[in-house]
Formats: structure tokens, C-alpha cells, sequence
């Protein structure tokens, strides 16, 4: 029992680095996506580029570079504020390419009719094109979520004290390897139970709407 | 009837719009007086949609000027946000997909743009719409998905939306060619409707039969130009032109 407990206490850290992350990828990702569709090529190519480069990197390389190479001199970073900043940039680089999607995926004709009845781009965008778009994303998002939970794992490598961290711990300070790790296993499991099924419904609800 | 050029609601002088290097409409000139109602016609690939599209710049000529409603563009040489505006703020576009915006209900699809555009509160949009609706014999409609709309209840409420703000002219392109005859025909009978209470129209179309009850004139188009023009009664029964000939037989053959 004090095996799931020790994990536990990593529970809150897990969910907010990823959480926090999550939140700085999908406010920065909107940029992104949009350079990403610009009309001015030079733009497109620095977001492609941007976007490549941030999803190309292994996170655990980014982290290192963000809290060892960067945290050392250019900016003092703690563990927690550097794991947030490397996942929150490569989660923008993958939340960019789902709205990317999402947009792309909206008929053309939608913004044809829009602009044909006068309203303007913003109009457009945020009363016509994104609510469709955002249906389309919201899978892929759902489930870059989850993984994303996942993968926050690897944020123990740069001591913060998360349910990996906190189960290794455990595991070297009472000598049993198999008993921490399982039950961290189980916790990632039950944590992102909700987020599957958060999913499921809402896409559910929003396909019955609009389905065609 | 009448072609004075000062009372023209749309008018089109020299419309030239490329795709690379393929001529879609080709110095390209159109009158459309108050109340008239000027069907196109033409094979396919003719340039009868792209020369429509032009009309509200969804499609930006190189070259030519359009006159709509008394203000005049020549988009080659850059169109304002605030000129874009005010042209379409005149100009009602129905689409051959409908485009109705799916995640809106039938009511909002009409409502939206007319709070958006026209800055109406919602209480006075939806009074508009739902007379609107009634007008298209959709009253009962206005709380459902377009998704649970047939195709040709689709059309009708996207003709209201165009007309719920107030356009000085519609432009119609190809608006029953989606559509199984049926369906085609309650459209048809919604534009007979418009055109008898006034409304300038142009639509491009394939329907002949149409073309030849309701419009006031016919334009022929083929290879991005107007090859012939007149009343319905001369262009659609006794074309002079050979192309025409050959493109009336076609059509009545199918
Ligand atoms: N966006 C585009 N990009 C490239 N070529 C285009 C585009 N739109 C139209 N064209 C070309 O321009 C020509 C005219 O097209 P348009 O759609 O205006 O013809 P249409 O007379 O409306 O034909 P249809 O009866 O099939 O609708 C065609 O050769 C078409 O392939
Ligand atoms: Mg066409």
C-alpha cells in the first residue's frame, strides 16, 4: 500500500506538467497553423520548418538542452518550469499539424459562402471555419493528449518529481523493481481513462450534429 | 427592357481572368439592368461560373472593371477590405453545393451572417429569417441540422440566407445541378418567385426550360466568351450562331 502511495504523490506534477503544457501548445500552435497557411511563402517555410524542428527532436534531447545547456547560464530555469516550456513548444509543433488538419479539412465552399455573404476573415474564421475545423481536430488532439500524458514520463530525467520519478524512487528505496513500476503503470492508465472517453463522447455529440 | 448603361445594377466591362496560363474569361462585357433577369448558358468549362464569381470577386479578374450597384473596382489594381464589403454587401451568391454551414442550425445559418454583416440583433435576425423561411415554404424547418434537410430544402434555405440581406441582385450558379429533378423543381419555383417580384438575377444554369420562362435574356458563352445574346425567344429557338446550335441540340438531347 505504501508502494501506491509513494506513486501517487507524483500524480499532481504528472498532471501539470502535462496539463500546463498542453495549454502553452495549443495557444502557440494557433500561429503556428496559421504562418502554416499564410499566403506569404517565406512565413510558410518558417513554420514548416519550426514545426519539423520541434517534432523532429526527441523530447528527453530537447529537455536536456532546455534545462542542462540553456538552465545553465542563458536562463535559470527550475525543473518543472523547464520541463513545461520543451513539452509545451513540441506539443504547439504537433497541436499546429492537427489544426492544420482540421482547417484543411473544411470544405472550401465554407469559406466561399461566407465570404460571398460579406462577412469578413475573422468573421469567417471564428463563426464558420474554426467550429468545424475544431470538430475535425479534436481526435487527433484528444488522442495527442493522452499521449502526451504518456510521454510527460520522461520529464523525471530532469528530477522533476513526477509518478515515474516518484516510482523509481520507491523502487530503489525498498529494493523491489516490479511492484512501483506496475503501479505507476496502472495510474497512467486510470489517469487517461477520462481523457479517452472525454473524447469519445464529445466527438460522438459533435458528429450527430453535423454529420453528413 | 431597357440597356441604359446608368441603371445598370452589375456591369461588366473587358473581364479577363487567367489560371496560368489557361484563359478562363476573355475580355468579357455584361449589362445587367434593374429587374432584369439574364440566364448563361454554355458547355461545360465555358467560363460561365468563373465570369459569375468575378461579379462578387470571389474570382479576381487581371483585367476589367466591375460596376455593382454604382461603385466600380478594378481588382487588378488591389480591392480594400472595406470596398470588398460594401460590393457584396449587394450581392446574394447561391452555390451549386448549397453551402449551408453545417454545425448551425437552418435558423442560424440565416441569422449569423445577418449579425455579422448587417449588425442586427439576434431577436430582429430571426424575425427576418423565419419570414424568410416561410417565404421558401420552410417554416418548419428552422431548428434542424441542413444535414437533416434534403437537397433541395438545402438550396432553399441557402436562396433565404442570401436574401436575408437585403441584395440588390442575386447570382445563381448552376443551383439544381446537385439536385434529382424533383428537388430541382422547388428551387426552380423559389427563383420564379424571385424574378416575379423584381429581383435582378443572373443564373447560370442548365436548364433550358427555365432559361426560357424567366429569363428576360439569354447569354451563350463557350471558350471564356459571350458568343451570342438576345431574348430567349430568338437565342434559345432560333440561334444564329453555329456553336449555339450545336450546344442546344446537345442539351436537349440529354
Ligand atoms: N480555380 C481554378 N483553377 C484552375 N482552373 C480553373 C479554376 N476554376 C476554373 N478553372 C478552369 O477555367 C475554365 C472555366 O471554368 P468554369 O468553372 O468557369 O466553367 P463553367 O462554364 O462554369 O463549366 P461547368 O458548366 O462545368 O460548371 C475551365 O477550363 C476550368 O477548368
Ligand atoms: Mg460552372
Amino acid at each position: 500500500m505504501s508502494h501506491l502511495h509513494a506513486v501517487l504523490l507524483g500524480v499532481p506534477w504528472t498532471l501539470a506538467v502535462m496539463l500546463a503544457a498542453l495549454a502553452i501548445g495549443a495557444v502557440l500552435a494557433v500561429p503556428l497553423a496559421a504562418a502554416r497557411r499564410s499566403r506569404v511563402a517565406p512565413l510558410r517555410w518558417a513554420a514548416r520548418l519550426a514545426i519539423d524542428v520541434l517534432r523532429g527532436i526527441p523530447p528527453i534531447v530537447w529537455l536536456f538542452i532546455i534545462f542542462f545547456g540553456l538552465g545553465d547560464k542563458v536562463l535559470r530555469l527550475g525543473p518543472f518550469q523547464a520541463a513545461v516550456l520543451g513539452l509545451g513548444l513540441i506539443s504547439a509543433g504537433y497541436l499546429a499539424e492537427i489544426y492544420r488538419g482540421g482547417l484543411t479539412a473544411v470544405h472550401k465552399g465554407q469559406w466561399e459562402a461566407a465570404s460571398a455573404l460579406g462577412m469578413g476573415r475573422a468573421d469567417a474564421m471564428t463563426r464558420v471555419i474554426g467550429p468545424q475545423a475544431f470538430r475535425v481536430a479534436l481526435p487527433g488532439a484528444t488522442t495527442y493528449a493522452i499521449g502526451l500524458l504518456k510521454d510527460s514520463s520522461v520529464v523525471s530525467t530532469i528530477g522533476v518529481t513526477d509518478i515515474m520519478a516518484r516510482a523509481s524512487q520507491d523502487a530503489r528505496s525498498t529494493s523491489s523493481g516490479l511492484t512501483p513500476f506496475l503501479l505507476a503503470a496502472l495510474v497512467y492508465i486510470v489517469l487517461s481513462g477520462p481523457l479517452a472517453w472525454l473524447s469519445r463522447t464529445m466527438d460522438a455529440k459533435l458528429r450527430a450534429r453535423v454529420a453528413r | 427592357m431597357t440597356l441604359t448603361t446608368g441603371t445598370s445594377v452589375v456591369s461588366l466591362r473587358g473581364i479577363r481572368k487567367e489560371f496560368g496560363d489557361h484563359v478562363a474569361v476573355r475580355d468579357v462585357s455584361l449589362e445587367v439592368p434593374a429587374g432584369e433577369v439574364v440566364a448563361i448558358i454554355g458547355p461545360s468549362g465555358s467560363g460561365k461560373s468563373t465570369l459569375l464569381r468575378c461579379i462578387n470577386l470571389l474570382e479576381r479578374p487581371e483585367a476589367g472593371r466591375i460596376e455593382v450597384l454604382g461603385q466600380a473596382v478594378e481588382p487588378q489594381g488591389g480591392v480594400s477590405a472595406a470596398e470588398l464589403a460594401k460590393l457584396r454587401r449587394g450581392v446574394g451568391m447561391v452555390f451549386q453545393s448549397f453551402n449551408l454551414f453545417p454545425h448551425l442550425t437552418v435558423l442560424r445559418n440565416i441569422s449569423l451572417p445577418q449579425e455579422r454583416v448587417l449588425g442586427r440583433s439576434r431577436k430582429e435576425a430571426d424575425a427576418r429569417s423565419l419570414q424568410l423561411l416561410e417565404r421558401v415554404g420552410l417554416a418548419d424547418k428552422g431548428a434542424s441540422y441542413p444535414s437533416r434537410c434534403s437537397g433541395g430544402q438545402q438550396q432553399r434555405v441557402a436562396i433565404a440566407r442570401a436574401l436575408a440581406l437585403d441584395p440588390q441582385v442575386m447570382l445563381f450558379d448552376e443551383p439544381t445541378s446537385a439536385l434529382d429533378p424533383e428537388l430541382g423543381l422547388e428551387v426552380l419555383a423559389v427563383m420564379r418567385e424571385l424574378a416575379a417580384d423584381g429581383m435582378t438575377m443572373v443564373v447560370v444554369t442548365h436548364e433550358i426550360q427555365f432559361a426560357a420562362d424567366v429569363a428576360d435574356r439569354v447569354v451563350v458563352m463557350a471558350d471564356g466568351a459571350i458568343i451570342e445574346q438576345g431574348p430567349p425567344s430568338v437565342v434559345l429557338t432560333a440561334p444564329t450562331v453555329e456553336r449555339t446550335k450545336k450546344f442546344l441540340r446537345a442539351v436537349m438531347d440529354r
